[in-house]
This record gives structure tokens, sequence and C-alpha cells, in this order.
């Protein structure tokens, strides 16, 4: 029972930080959107002015909801790669799946010149055939390798391979091109308006939902597949659920996003840290909402509240990350256990 | 051989394991397991007893052969019924995950539990007698990288009782285990078997195996003979199985001795049978065989309620307060 009410305490906990730091998100700027002005609008009384409600609609709210899905579903890949590979530094970065993400959008970007309206499609398109390529390989990988850390090492080979491909693509490019696909891998929440955000929507949002129906499974794989199997689990049909879905949310933000770091890993051991469980059932809702905390917060962080600057997002997760894995590691003893 | 099939939980026939088709590690093995029967699995590292347990299981694809789990096929059975039928504790202490023994032991329900895992009254009975059963109530909310080797293994039986399966299949659960955990993990499943459970496990320990078992599979050359412990005892077998490995089964004591330098024969005598049979075991245990007959005669002394034993040899006698002692002096001679 304690237990259970610390876990219903921090997701209201969690919920009502995220709340103040949406607030807190729409209101940084070069014009200050107060939430009392908005009930005002909404509610009739009295209205925005049409550069506030554009500056809304078009970019913070956008920009924010690209926050919320992404923090969302980076946590979740990186959840169930911890649990299937039952490593504790397990994420979709590591694996590669990014750098296959990264690798499509280069093609597009580098190889294609692509840029514009068919430039949006066409990343997407690609940086998703880019991730799941690489994940497909992981699993024919991991259908002929039982060892975990053998997986994994050919994940970080395949990631640093991509990365040689796409060096060698960007030495060869003009330097427009060059420059946009910099500019991508560097990541940025602000670029998903309009037609994209509802892709992303719809790519992420059932996937979110699926992830959660799969929590019991992933339950009965913290013991192995092993037990798994002799508790009655599907493992042929869970690996391709999971490494199918963890490619989609991964390769999708990546595509719309960038490359944004850390997240995926270290969130959930956030998640674990503050809930003390592992319990998938509750272990995914809070990772979920922990990884959307952290990325709104990441984007007040990225917008350095009082100048004109921006930071990229990716340095900013990165930062606030690497010492939370730097902790997991050299301090924390049970880094070893998930 | 009146049975009929389904008295059997498990049976194989024409069984077939191992890794490779060309290179089979067992093969044509025609085994049963009985409805609460406790069956030890005996053998030499890379024998394959583990392969066996997981091909009979379904956890590993067998390369030939039938199995029936209570007399219909195992394929017939979907995984879900067959998480209903068998639990498996592996032999494997890999990564721990970050869970409580609670936890743990529930993980046990998810055969009967729903897509959510949304657990029962029922499911939390059947929690609740399972840490029940190994004394782990009090450790329910403990997590599992604080608990010692013995109370670990408690809590991974516990979640295969919690499956509340006929038949429980265990890889080497005492392989972690000091002595007198070993002891309390028998006889656990011995409680499990009496309350009317199957029990499968593989083990070196012939030693307390002899002891609990109600049928031996013992893995030898390639074949696995199958019967009651004293059957297997009588065939001599285990001088066969150990033959090689520098260690002997003293048919008589019905236990296993290290057979080290032979040092001849000696005469034991006394009155008192204690410290009669312990001194026969140093002998023993040093490499001399007992010879009623024999030159070198070994006397013990009672009185005061102090023991000594006399050595006489060549006509010279000396005294000995312990065993301890008489062994050093034997062996240096």
């Amino acid at each position: 029972m304690k237990i259970q009410s610390r876990s219903i305490f921090l997701i209201y906990a969690l919920g009502l930080l995220l709340i103040v730091l949406f607030l807190l998100d729409i209101r940084l700027g070069s014009i200050s959107i107060t939430f009392a002005e908005m009930l005002a609008h909404i509610s009739g009384k009295a209205s925005l002015s049409d550069q506030q409600v554009l500056i809304l609609t078009k970019f913070r709210l956008p920009r924010i909801a690209t926050a919320l899905m992404a923090g969302a579903a980076l946590p979740v890949c990186g959840l169930q790669m911890q649990t299937l590979f039952r490593n504790p530094l397990a994420g979709p970065y590591v694996l590669g799946i990014s750098s296959g993400a990264s690798f499509g959008a280069a093609i597009v970007v580098l190889g294609a010149g692509a840029t514009g309206i068919v430039a949006t499609w066409s990343l997407a398109i690609a940086a998703w055939i880019g991730a799941g390529t690489v994940m497909l390989l992981l699993l024919f990988v991991s259908y002929r390798i039982k060892d975990v850390m053998t997986i994994l090492i050919l994940g970080i080979m395949f990631s640093s391979g991509l990365a040689a491909i796409i060096s060698i693509m960007q030495y060869f490019s003009q330097a427009s091109a060059l420059k946009s696909f910099v500019i991508w891998s560097m990541g940025s929440l602000g670029n998903v308006t309009g037609a994209q955000l509802s892709i992303m929507a719809w790519a992420i949002l059932p996937l979110l939902v699926l992830t959660l129906a799969y929590s019991k499974v992933l339950n009965g794989l913290m013991l192995g597949e092993e037990y798994a199997l002799s508790m009655g689990v599907r493992i042929q049909r869970t690996r391709l659920v999971i490494f199918a879905t963890t490619s989609i949310l991964a390769g999708t933000i990546t595509a719309f996003c960038g490359p944004i770091g850390f997240i995926g890993i270290a969130v959930p051991h956030m998640a674990r840290f503050l809930l003390n469980r592992s319990d998938h059932r509750v272990l995914m809702p809070v990772s979920m909402l922990t990884g959307m905390v952290v990325l709104v917060f990441s984007d007040i962080v990225s917008r350095l509240p009082g100048t004109d600057q921006i930071l990229p997002i990716n340095a900013v997760t990165s930062l606030i990350g690497i010492p939370v894995v730097i902790w997991l590691v050299v301090m924390n003893r049970k880094a070893q256990s998930l | 051989m009146t049975h009929r099939q389904a008295e059997h939980i498990i049976s194989l026939d024409h069984f077939s394991i191992g890794h490779h088709k060309e290179n089979a590690l067992l093969s044509k093995l025609k085994l049963t397991v009985n409805r609460g029967e406790m069956v030890a699995l005996i053998g030499r590292n890379g024998a394959g007893k583990s392969t066996l347990l997981k091909s009979m299981i379904g956890l590993l694809a067998p390369l030939d052969g039938v199995c029936l789990l209570e007399g219909l096929p195992f394929a017939d059975y979907t995984l879900p019924q067959r998480a209903r039928k068998v639990s498996f504790v592996s032999s494997q202490i890999t990564q721990l995950p970050a869970l409580s023994v609670g936890e743990l032991v529930g993980l046990g329900r998810m055969p009967y539990t729903g897509w959510m895992g949304r657990k029962s009254p029922e499911d939390r009975a059947s929690i609740s007698q399972a840490l029940d059963e190994v004394q782990m109530t009090s450790f329910s909310e403990r997590k599992l990288d604080c608990l010692s080797d013995g109370e670990r293994q408690r809590a991974m039986i516990a979640r295969a009782f919690a499956q509340d399966t006929p038949l429980m299949v265990l890889d080497e659960p005492t392989a972690f285990l000091d002595i007198p955990n070993t002891y309390e993990l028998i006889r656990l499943l011995s409680r499990f078997r009496d309350g009317g459970r199957s029990i499968v496990y593989s083990t070196h320990d012939l030693e307390t195996a002899m002891q609990c078992a109600d049928k031996m599979w013992v893995i030898h050359e390639g074949k696995i003979l199958e019967g009651a412990p004293e059957d297997l005892g009588m065939s001599g077998l285990f001088n066969e199985l150990f033959f090689t490995s520098g260690i002997s089964f003293d048919e008589q004591a019905g236990r296993f001795l290290f057979s080290g330098k032979e040092r001849g024969r000696v005469s034991l005598e006394g009155e008192e049978e204690k410290s009669l049979r312990w001194t026969s075991n140093t002998l023993k245990r040093l490499g001399f065989r007992l010879d009623k007959g024999a030159g070198k005669r070994i006397r013990i002394e009672y009185s005061n309620n102090e023991y000594s034993w006399i050595l006489q040899r060549n006509g010279g006698s000396l005294r000995f307060e312990s065993l301890y002692t008489l062994a050093r002096f034997l062996i240096q001679e």
C-alpha cells in the first residue's frame, strides 16, 4: 500500500510540475503571453493580439506539443531496450537506431539536396527507413546471437559505422546542404508545425498506448527471455512488437526533431530512482511523465530566458542526461540491476 | 506396465536433444515423471542436464521424439496453457531486476492475470501462500539485490510455486548454496512434492538426491538410467559413474568417498558405537581399508567422557587424544 501511494503521489507531483513548466514555457520569449491572458482569450473576455495568437498557435504550442511527444516517446524506447537487453545502458541512441535515422536524413539532405516541403516528407520517410533498417539488423543479429553484450557492441558498431559514412557524405557535400544537415543534427523542437505535427502525433500516440498495454509483458521479460517463455510470453511476437515500436518512435522523433540525446537512456533511470520499483505498469507512465518534464525543462533552458539566443536542444538534453548516466555508473551500485 | 498414459505428467519417448541435428547430446530417451513424484537428474558438467530439462518443457526445441504432457503432445498446448502446467527455475543468476521479493513472486501469476496484469484476490492469496511456503513473508518488500544466495533462490522458487503448476522444473537449484541452504531447499521441494506437485531438478549433489528423490535419472555414457536411488545404488552404477574422477561410492554406507592414496589395511576395535563410526570414517578418508586381521591395530578407549586411540604396530604402541592427531601421525608415517 505504501508503495502504491508513493507512485500515485509521484504521478500527481510530476503532473503538477509539468503543468507549471508548460505555462512557463508558453510565457517565455520575446513577446510575453501570460496564462491569464490566454484564459481571457479562450473565455472571450479579452482577446490576444493577432501577433500573439500567431506566435502561440504557430510556434509555441506546436513546439511544446513536440517536446511533450518526444519527451514521452524517447524514454519508452530506452526503457523497452533496457528491459529487453537487460542492460542499463541500452537506449535507442546507443543501439544505433538514431544513427540509422540520421543516415536516412543525411541521404535526403546531403545526397539529394532536398529542401522545403519535399524535404519534410522525404526526411521523415528516409529517417524511418534508416531507423527500421538498423532495427531489423539488430533483430536478425539478436536471433543468431544470444549474448546481449554482443548485440549491444554490434549496435554501437552500427552506430559508429553509419557516423563514418555520414561524415564522408558531409565531406563531399555542398556548403548549404552541409549547414542544413548540421543544424538538423543539433536537434530542434521548433521545426514541427501543421501537417508534420499531426503526422508525428498519429505515429506516436497510438504506439504510446500500445507500449502501456505491453507493460505486463515487459515485466515478464525482466527475468530474461527463458523465464518469460516459461510464464507464457510469446517471445518472438514480443521482440517484434518492441523492436517495431522502438524504431517507429525513435525514428519518427529523430526524423522531425533531429537526434535528441540521453533522454532515452537517462529518463527511465530517473523514473526508477523516483519510484524505487521496476514494475513497468507504473514505470512506463512515470517514465513518460518524467521525460515530458525533462524535455519541456530542457526546452526552457535552451531558450536561455532573458536572452535572444537559443541553444540546440540536443546539447541541452545531453548536458542534463550525461550527469545522470555518470552518476548511475559511478555512484550507484544498483546500476547493475534494472 | 499397466499405468495409464495420463498418470504420467511427463512422458518422453524417442526423445533426442542437443544443439545440432547431426550431433545429439542424448538420443532416444524414454523417461517418465509421475504425479507427486520428485525426480533428480544427475550428470556431469556438459552432459546435457540443462538441455534435457529445457527441451522437455519447450524452452528449447528437441531434435526428435515425443513429449507428452498429461497425456497430450506438448506442441498441442499454447504457451499460456503450458505456463499453467509447468514452471521453471533457471540455474543462471544473470542480472537481477530491482524488484522486491513480493513483486518477483507476483510475476508467477502472469499466466492467470489479464492483459494489464491486475491481480485478483485469488492471485494475491497464491502469492502470500508462496511467500509463506518459503518463509519469506516478512521479506516481501525487500529488494532482490539485498538478499543472500539462499534467500534469493527461495524467492525464485516461490515465484515458480505461485505459478501454481502441477510440474515444477528446476535447473541446479542448489548450485550456489552452502550445505544448510541446500538441505533447506531440498526439504522445501520435498514439501511441494508431498503437497501433490511433481518436481524435476538437476543437481551434482548425489548425496542429497539419494536421500530425497523418488526417482533418479542418471546420465551415463550418452544414456539415461532411470530408477529409485537404491535401484541405481544396487546396480553398482555409481562406482562406475565416478570411476575416473577419484571418487568411490561406499555401497554399504550409501555415500561417496574421495579415493586418494591406498594406505593399506588396519583393524579397528572398540566398544562405543559412535566413536567406531567416526573413526572408521577417518580411516576410510585417509585411504585405509578396514581388515580384522591386519597387523596395524587401532583400539578406542572410552573412560571419564574422554576418548583415546591406541595405535599398535610392530610391538610398539602409541596413544592419541584426538582423531586429528591420529590422522596426522598415520599420514606422516
